[in-house]
């Protein structure tokens, strides 16, 4: 496969206009321009992204998409701060230069048992990016709400790995929400899950995204839970990958598993997406 | 169920009858003298020798000198071990100018050195704990630094994600995450200190099992031999079985290993 050299860039600012729920412009919580990424090996570099460029608002759920090994959890490390670009891109998190992980967000991983420490309680588990920065007494109370959030509250005693896999990711929800972040940035977390746990877990982080109006950027490789979950999909295309398509989602909201999967609308978004992930650059 | 009848129920009663009975057949051979060697003794005279041992007061000091050194060997080995382990498995720098000289060193077999170090120190008791705290840090020393540089990727990112101080994110995610790894380094630790402690008084320390039961050889008093021989196999069960319920009581169960059978 030959890349393209005249990449897409389709920019997300025209997609926003027709954003039925943003009367108001709302503040832009990431900015990514010219967003290019090598990875070294032995080998060299390789290039992973090229001349990436969106935009992610103030409280919007956003997922990206694109063919396994298209870039997509990369992104989402530089997102977070995880991963420098090349010196020439540009990421800017409320007008700063990303550098290190930005304060307030947060990543929640897809491999939850190898992010949950194993030798602490759920309660603790919860804590850990609270201790020596809040008081004890917030602290517990922060817990105890993120706990209660993602519906683990009996749980707070017991170890993580007395817990099943969507349980365990609920832990990890919960050590998320106690930081209070107005950032959640989510590497298919809900991968490796079942379907009905996985469909649960979907409604709860709709719930939480409701009541803490964070702004959330998803990854997943799964249509129907980018567009059953966002405002807007992002797919990647292309090797090196860029922004091929910016679909907003025009599904009223609260959804609904069974109406808002089967609405006119939501189908035929699933036929665009999976037509935009399935083409090729020649 | 209570402690004492779920303790009962660990014990492997088949294995100990498999083990009672290796030990009727070797005092049935003997006796029938189907193994005719003159300084062959039966169990039986085995357990006299023990006996006498006891009786005379010769055993038990000697078992003690052994245990202690073994003991504090093996503790400043592990200190050794786990502290130079963090250094290296921390800082990569430190450990690509010092990983060629220990794979050179490592793959010289320890005991090797031990006419070396009695050249040195001379038959003493500091060639002993020589000996017992050099064979003691490798295995302390390996595991920790792959305990360290194992810890996953994930934890790593949690760390920076969480704006943790590079020393607290060594203290609460990098170091318990080893502790398993450095375990299993003690524990093999523990078994090679014994070994070479009574290895090293054989040669070189006049003290402990390894001496008595050479000093017994050497007398044509093979029950007296064996009955040293069988002690320092009960000193090792003994010293793995404290080992793995400390162990176990520092660790939750899935951190802990496989589950353990009875020894």
């Amino acid at each position: 496969m030959q890349a393209s050299d005249q990449p897409i860039t389709q920019d997300a600012p025209t997609a926003d206009r027709t954003e039925p729920q943003a009367q108001v412009k709302r503040k832009v919580t990431f900015q990514c321009r010219n967003l290019t990424v090598e990875l070294g090996s032995s080998e060299g570099a390789t290039c992973i992204c090229r001349s990436v460029n969106f935009d992610v608002r103030e409280g919007e759920f956003i997922s990206i998409m694109g063919r396994s090994g298209s870039g997509k959890t990369t992104l989402l490390r530089i997102l977070g701060g995880l991963l420098a670009p090349t010196p020439d891109s540009s990421v800017r998190y409320y007008g700063e230069r990303v550098e290190g992980p930005p304060p307030g967000v947060i990543t929640v991983f897809q491999n939850y048992a190898a992010s949950l420490l194993p030798w602490r309680t759920v309660e603790k588990n919860v804590a850990l990016g609270l201790e020596g920065k809040v008081g004890r007494e917030e602290a517990r109370e922060r817990v105890a709400d993120a706990l209660a959030m993602v519906g683990l509250g009996k749980r707070a005693k017991d170890y993580p790995w007395r817990l099943s896999g969507g349980m365990q990711q609920r832990v990890q929800l919960a050590r998320a929400l106690a930081m209070r972040p107005s950032v959640l940035l989510m590497d298919e977390p809900f991968g490796a899950l079942d379907a009905m746990t996985k469909t649960s877990l979907q409604d709860e982080l709709l719930q939480v995204y409701e009541r803490t109006g964070a702004t959330v950027v998803f990854v997943t490789h799964d249509i129907d839970e980018a567009l059953y979950l966002s405002d807007r999909v992002l797919v990647l295309q292309g090797d090196p990958s860029t922004i091929g398509e910016s679909l907003p989602v025009h599904c009223s909201r609260p959804r609904h598993q069974i109406e808002t999967k089967q609405s006119e609308g939501f189908l035929a978004l699933r036929r665009k997406v999976y037509e935009a992930i399935m083409q090729r650059h020649e | 169920m209570s402690s004492r009848s779920r303790r009962l129920g660990r014990v492997n009663w088949p294995g100990l009858l498999t083990l009672a009975l290796l030990a009727g057949a070797w005092e049935a051979t003997v006796r029938w003298s189907l193994l005719d060697y003159q300084y062959l003794p039966a169990p039986s005279a085995i357990a006299r020798g023990a006996r006498t041992l006891l009786a005379s007061g010769e055993l038990i000091p000697n078992v003690l000198h052994t245990l202690m050194v073994t003991l504090i060997g093996w503790s400043i080995a592990s200190v050794i071990g786990i502290g130079l382990g963090l250094l290296l498995g921390l800082s990569p720098t430190a450990y690509r100018y010092s990983m060629t000289s220990f794979e050179v060193t490592k793959a010289i077999p320890p005991i090797t050195f031990v006419p070396a170090t009695l050249l040195i120190f001379g038959f003493s008791l500091r060639m002993e704990l020589v000996i017992v705290v050099y064979v003691g840090v490798w295995p302390v020393l390996i595991n920790t630094i792959g305990g360290v540089r194992g810890v996953p990727g994930e934890l790593l990112d949690l760390g920076r994600m969480l704006h943790m101080s590079s020393w607290t994110r060594v203290r609460k995610l990098i170091v318990p995450a080893a502790v398993p790894e450095i375990l299993v380094g003690l524990r093999l630790g523990l078994t090679l200190c014994l070994v070479l402690a009574v290895v090293a008084e054989m040669v070189g320390n006049p003290a402990g099992l390894g001496h008595a039961l050479v000093r017994a050889q050497q007398a044509l008093q093979p029950e007296k031999m064996f009955a040293y021989v069988l002690s320092a196999g009960v000193l090792g069960i003994t010293l793995n079985a404290l080992f793995r319920s400390a162990a176990s009581w520092m660790l939750p169960p899935p951190a802990g290993g496989p589950e353990g059978g009875t020894p």
